[in-house]
């Protein structure tokens, strides 16, 4: 049993166990924030003031690059406005110093939220591109503008007292900015390990499984952004108050690009890699310029320069984890020292496979693009032995919005062209409540073409789902599955930068409420606990309690495609969309699997599978419906379908007598 | 592995390099030993400037440093000032407003200097303004913008005022019987404002500001200015910029054939103009201060000793001939360091010497200054110069 | 209309050094998928090392020919050292390791040559005025420039085989190691032509833009928006785009504030994204190889 296994039962209760590291962690920065003023040169006190004061945007940056798995190059361009908005508030409407500090965060979240809007419908590189210009639109605009004071910009307005001190010099400024950044600290590591941080980093891993789960993507990415842009702004603020005056040079594109390294350097989505980055660049910043020229005689400028280059390159080259990998790499290897010598039979778990929930998620921006990653196919190691044979499992709640027989799912002339090629063309079909219904067809009959449809993964050409009464074509998958319609997929898409129950909690993310203020505050504990014990009552229920705390990828592809049921399962949905389920697993899983399907159907929940295995699905379902080529050539009870005289044509060839043995040979099976 | 307390090690690493980068000196953080107000009455003489010694200003800066370092060893190697050391702190402010602010703030907090010097240009001087009034520091811009000294209780300079030198162009213009000027500025501090000046004195003298154009000083294509230019209706063109954008803009008006007579300002006033401008600059006429026609001043100039002497030092120095801008730069040591010398470093004493100053002969013209006037130069600190075969030569109009 | 056909003018001549940027830009996304930030460094970079080779009194074509070489070569190194050296190298991690070469290239170039812009010489010709619209020599150097080198590259990769195998390499690995060319080479030869075209564009540029250390940025940064325009894949469309581009930003500094020139290009980037990703191009499949 690996030691991750081992933490992942034991915490999760209390306050203390669960927040021990953070605690720690902002203890031991505090007491340096007290000493150094005491203890630092006045050029080093310089650096640290402007490394507190970029740790803010940094924060902001390493949340956007580590939860959304977005890129921003335009970071400075909301350090801008809340700085710009700061100044002008004090200088030109002379407003009292809180009202321009909370006017300059606001500023910066409200500028964000408006291109945030259209831009975040941009993924991957397009986006990066986007606030690349953004970030030169901004300062082109402030250079241009009378309002903003051009080129030489807002300055003037002095640095207003805070609580009757003057805050006249770098240690006091010190004191004052430090505050902030350990709260912004503790805040965005709330963040990454509450209800939406971890729906965010189940994005990266894959978002169609999320979006089916009921996250929306977009509005939780227009969210962070937003919140990103606020750290900035305040970011801003605190440089606008040390500074005492704003010019263009805070939009420069050159500023986008240190935050970018700051955040690059301490390790991609690492909150407190963002402040030790901040530091790190502000120092080798200050460096440079004073060893370059040192070097190479009549060097001026920006020589800092040469060191950027360098350092991204090599970083991301040589480390792409960042600070935050070595210090992990390094920990493991005094941990398994450390371990070897407490406990002979504790095993290091392999590096870099699990990472559930902690205070860090690591990005996928650097392993691929969000959704591209798959599942890795079974590994060695982890047979399942535990024989529990079929006695029937427990069963989760379902939730049944309308009585049995009622039509739960409408759908009505679907269609799906792309391009000449029809795929599925004008199916109609009812799924009653509480019945299975089974949907089968030869390869490439537009099966999971039609699946995709009803869940949302694609939109159709025409036609309509009704979900509950409620149209739901064309819309996001989190849309369907916000009204209780959650599906499984065929290639899997597990979540496999947490956990087992990890991933089965992520089911539970429709049942849950807390948004992205209560989880930085902290104020979800409760709420998450409970879904995490529901999860592993799920995974008990399904024989998979043994491993829960394992990485997801590393189960077997069989037990895989069971977590992914009981993830579905976790959502407590009125309609399960399986696709394929019973491919990749074992005999006695098959039956497991079935027995619980009848036990779920019985206790009122409506299922529909895809399947290949003909037999299964007759011998399962209550309805079959067939489709092929596209269009859906039989509908009705397992019987009447069986004898379609259509359906044996298409679906076993167009020799009668073949298909006729063919037939026999399936109703001997069931 | 404990996921906690892997998160406790990033904080560690960040403890043990602020632990590494502590140099234990134990230099004071909040603020010097008198508030930033008082300096010391001993010790050595603090003084320090704020240049644009790299970024766009750096034409300006860089001679502004190697003039400013060699006056203080100078300065030194005759004993100082009463005995005093005198100890230069040069800070870059990379051309930026927002640089000079943090090395001005750096200078008051830390270093707690007695009279500071800058910035090259008028933007990061303006910066500077503010924060030298509320620590109430003497200091000595060499930029040009009267927007930098004007009601100032601080802040000095040694530069020709901009309204000075466009006096010197518009009579010119009056003199010519020119009736219409178009303005291509600089899109800077430097350049902000000269519309409005010319339209005032162009009233008194029957000229009027028929068109304006601006441009960064980084641009490189000026295309779009000088077709709108060669539109305006005007009898000539005043470019109003720094080298190198002017000595480009300088070009791209002669290419374009606006074919108009060409003024330029004091901004002009080094040979890097001519390096950018190329053959362009022939004709072209700007008021500036007598040092870069010092070889064909009159003997009996009352500049010409002290022009002479300072070329020749940093010729030997340096290997150039100084531009007008290191000329700014010795003018504010001169300034500086006399009233040291009268006043001792009192912040309040010192301001009050240097507003005593009177018929001080440097480089850039006589300086009187005076609680009201702060620049401490007239018009007839300035000479019309024409470029001329890469070269600027005296000319009388 | 003096006036108009003059800003048109300067705009061509400006959009002819996007265009070939863009191409270059185009050249290595379609066999790579790599937004390279470094495209414009490349310009730079050959105009600078021109202007010292003429100094250093070599001939004008002497110089500019071994400067075309020499950042030919680099780009090829760059590839080999920094991008073939990422795994599993996706877009978006292309555009972070650029920006990163991009601005080791600057820091390179302002500890060799300063941070004074540079003019190389004009190359030979006499500067011409039609009814009253000055052009100059060199801006029919550039437009000539534009022709020879983006339409050969355009030709090459849409025309030729090995062009074709090339682009197809991105996406059919299979297909292009049929006419020999395996993933690498494919990615090595990608560089070396986006490499001459963006020292070309250098070059060409430098008598009248000048080469400034910093200056290859902004320059790369508007070839990408012309090759958005071209929805990175249509070299014809980019080539269009990107000459648009230069027009247009001549008319906002003629006509509307010569300030605000540099944000036409981002206002264009963001509006195409979000609008028309697929750029220009009117049936982006069809362009796709």
């Amino acid at each position: 049993m690996s030691l991750l296994n081992n933490a992942a039962i034991r915490s999760k209760t209390g306050f203390w166990p669960n927040n021990r590291g953070t605690i720690i962690g902002v203890a031991v920065l505090a007491v340096i924030i007290a000493i150094v003023p005491f203890t630092a040169s006045s050029s080093m006190m310089n650096i640290a003031v402007f490394s507190m004061i970029f740790a803010l945007p940094a924060i902001g940056l390493s949340l956007l690059m580590g939860l959304a798995g977005q890129v921003s190059l335009g970071q400075a361009a909301f350090f801008a406005i809340g700085a710009y908005t700061h100044a002008i508030l004090l200088q030109k409407f002379e407003q009292p110093a809180l009202v321009a500090a909370v006017g300059g965060v606001v500023a910066a979240m409200l500028a964000a939220l408006l291109v945030g809007l259209p831009m975040l419908r941009l993924r991957g590189h397009y986006l990066a591109l986007a606030t690349l210009g953004l970030g030169f639109i901004v300062m082109i605009a402030v250079r241009e503008w009378d309002f903003t004071g051009r080129t030489t910009g807002i300055y003037g307005y002095g640095r207003p007292e805070v609580f009757g001190i003057p805050i006249d010099n770098n240690g006091l400024f010190f004191w004052f900015v430090a505050p902030f950044v350990l709260i912004g600290l503790v805040l965005a590591l709330n963040l990454t390990r509450s209800r939406a941080g971890r729906a965010l980093s189940s994005v990266n891993d894959s978002e169609l499984a999320a979006e089916s789960l009921g996250v929306n993507t977009y509005a939780l990415r227009v969210k962070v952004f937003t919140l990103s842009a606020g750290f900035a702004g305040l970011g801003g603020v605190f440089y606008a108050y040390q500074v005492q005056i704003v010019s263009p040079q805070v939009a420069e594109f050159h500023v986008s690009v240190e935050l970018l390294l700051m955040v690059v350097i301490g390790g991609l989505g690492s909150v407190w890699g963002a402040i030790a980055g901040a530091f790190i660049v502000e120092l080798l910043s200050e460096g440079l310029r004073e060893l370059i020229p040192a070097i190479i005689p009549g060097a001026t400028g920006e020589v800092q320069l040469i060191g950027y280059g360098l350092v991204l390159i090599l970083v991301i080259i040589l480390l792409p984890g960042g600070l935050y990998q070595v210090v992990k790499t390094a920990w493991a290897a005094i941990r398994r020292r450390m371990g070897k010598r407490a406990d002979a039979a504790s095993r290091p778990v392999p590096d870099g496979t699990a990472d559930a929930g902690a205070g860090d998620v690591p990005t996928r921006a650097f392993g691929g693009l969000p959704g591209e990653s798959a599942a890795s196919a079974g590994t060695e190691g982890l047979d399942d032995t535990t024989d529990a044979a079929a006695s029937a499992p427990r069963i989760p709640t379902v939730s049944t919005p309308i009585a049995a027989g009622e039509p739960i799912l409408e759908v009505t002339g679907l269609t799906k062209r792309y391009g000449g090629v029809v795929a599925v063309d004008d199916v109609s079909f009812t799924v009653p409540a509480g019945r299975i219904m089974g949907l089968i067809g030869p390869n490439g009959a537009g099966k999971t073409t039609c699946f995709n449809m009803i869940t949302g993964a694609i939109a159709p050409t025409s036609g309509t789902v009704r979900f509950l009464g409620n149209e739901i074509q064309g819309r996001k998958p989190h849309v369907g599955a916000e009204a209780g319609l959650t599906r499984t997929f065929q290639n899997l898409q597990v979540f496999s930068s947490t956990d087992v129950v990890g991933n089965v909690y992520m089911g539970r993310y429709r049942k849950g409420r807390a948004g992205i203020l209560r989880g930085m505050l902290g104020l979800q504990g409760r709420e998450q606990y409970t879904h995490e014990e529901v999860a592993r009552d799920i995974l008990d229920s399904m024989r998979l309690g043994d491993v829960a705390g394992l990485a997801a990828g590393d189960l077997p592809f069989g037990r895989q495609r069971m977590m992914e049921v009981c993830r579905a399962l976790a959502a407590e949905p009125a309609l399960l969309l399986l696709d394929e389920p019973m491919a990749g697993l074992s005999g006695h899983e098959r039956e497991l699997l079935a027995t619980l399907l009848r036990a779920l159907r019985d206790a009122g929940l409506t299922i529909v599978l895809v399947e290949h295995d003909v037999a299964q699905v007759m011998a399962l379902a209550d309805t079959v419906a067939v489709l092929d080529d596209g269009v859906l050539i039989a509908h009705g009870d397992p019987e009447s379908v069986r004898n379609d005289p259509a359906v044996i044509v298409a679906y076993l060839g167009t020799d009668a007598e073949e298909a006729e043995a063919e037939l026999k040979e399936l109703e001997e099976q069931s | 592995m404990h996921r906690v307390q892997r998160r406790l090690l990033v904080p560690a690493a960040v403890a043990a390099s602020i632990a590494l980068a502590l140099t234990g000196c134990g230099a004071s953080n909040f603020g010097g030993d008198s508030g930033g107000d008082g300096a010391s009455e001993e010790g050595p003489i603090k003084i320090g400037a704020v240049l644009d010694i790299t970024g766009v200003g750096a034409n300006l800066g860089v001679p502004e440093q190697n003039t400013l370092n060699m006056l203080a060893e100078q300065l030194n190697a005759d004993g100082g000032i009463d005995g005093r050391e005198v100890e230069l702190i040069i800070k870059d402010n990379q051309s930026t407003e927002d640089g000079a602010a943090k090395a001005t703030t750096q200078l008051i907090e830390n270093d707690d200097v007695d009279l500071i010097i800058g910035s090259s240009r008028t933007g990061p001087s303006l910066a500077m303004r503010p924060l030298v009034e509320a620590a109430q520091v003497p200091t000595i811009s060499v930029a040009a913008n009267a927007a930098i000294v004007d009601g100032s209780e601080w802040v000095f300079k040694t530069a020709q005022n901009d309204l000075v030198v466009l006096e010197r162009i518009l009579d010119d213009a009056e003199s010519k019987g020119y009736t219409k000027v178009a303005l291509v500025r600089d899109a800077t501090g430097f350049g902000e404002g000269i519309a409005d000046i010319i339209t005032e004195l162009g009233e008194e003298r029957g000229i009027t500001l028929t068109a304006t154009e601006s441009f960064e000083p980084s641009a490189t294509d000026f295309t779009a200015q000088m077709t709108n230019i060669r539109g305006a209706d005007a009898d000539a063109v005043i470019i109003w910029g720094i080298t190198p954008s002017a000595g480009l803009a300088q070009a791209a008006y002669v290419q374009l054939g606006v074919g108009k007579p060409v003024y330029q300002s004091h901004g002009v006033a080094n040979d890097a103009f001519f390096e950018a401008a190329g053959p362009a600059a022939d004709g072209v006429i700007a008021p500036m201060g007598r040092l870069l026609v010092a070889d064909q001043l009159a003997d009996d100039d009352p500049q010409k000793e002290v022009i002479d002497q300072f070329i020749a030092d940093y010729s030997a120095e340096f290997g150039s001939s100084p531009s007008s801008f290191a000329g700014h730069a010795f003018d504010a040591w001169l300034v500086g360091t006399q009233a040291i010398e009268a006043a001792g470093t009192e912040p309040e004493g010192l301001r009050d010497a240097i507003e005593a100053t009177t018929d001080l002969v440097g480089i850039s013209g006589i300086f009187t200054m005076t609680p009201d006037n702060h620049s401490g130069l007239t018009a007839d600190a300035l000479i019309m110069a024409l470029a001329e075969g890469g070269r600027w030569t005296l000319y009388e109009e | 209309m003096t006036d108009f056909l003059q800003l048109t003018v300067a705009g061509l001549s400006q959009g002819s050094v996007y265009a070939l940027l863009a191409v270059g830009l185009i050249a290595t996304y379609t066999v790579r998928h790599v937004v390279n930030i470094a495209q414009g460094d490349y310009a730079t970079l050959a105009g600078l090392g021109s202007i010292s080779l003429v100094t250093a009194g070599l001939p004008l074509p002497v110089a500019i020919l071994i400067a075309l070489v020499s950042v030919t070569l680099a780009s090829v190194l760059i590839e080999r050292l920094v991008i073939a050296r990422v795994k599993n190298l996706t877009t978006l991690v292309s555009i972070i390791l650029t920006l990163g070469v991009s601005t080791l290239l600057q820091a390179i170039m302002l500890l060799i040559w300063g941070a004074e812009g540079r003019r190389l010489p004009a190359f030979p010709g006499n500067d011409l005025t039609l009814g009253g619209v000055s052009i100059r020599s060199q801006e029919l150097w550039m437009l000539g420039a534009l022709v020879v080198v983006g339409g050969g590259v355009l030709l090459f990769y849409e025309k030729t085989r090995w062009g074709k195998a090339l682009r197809a390499s991105a996406e059919q690995p299979v297909a292009a190691r049929i006419v020999g060319i395996s993933p690498a080479v494919a990615s090595v030869i990608a560089f070396a032509i986006a490499g001459f075209v963006g020292a070309t564009a250098g070059v060409v540029s430098s008598p009248i833009y000048l080469s400034i250390w910093s200056g290859g940025l902004l320059l790369g940064l508007k070839g990408f928006v012309a090759a958005v325009l071209g929805g990175l894949v249509s070299f014809r469309a980019a080539i269009v785009g990107a000459l648009l581009l230069g027009i247009i930003e001549s008319y906002v500094a003629g006509y509307v504030a010569s300030g605000w020139k540099d944000a036409v290009a981002f206002f264009i980037l963001i509006i195409v994204l979000i609008i028309r990703p697929a750029g220009l191009v009117l049936r982006p499949n069809a362009v796709r190889v």
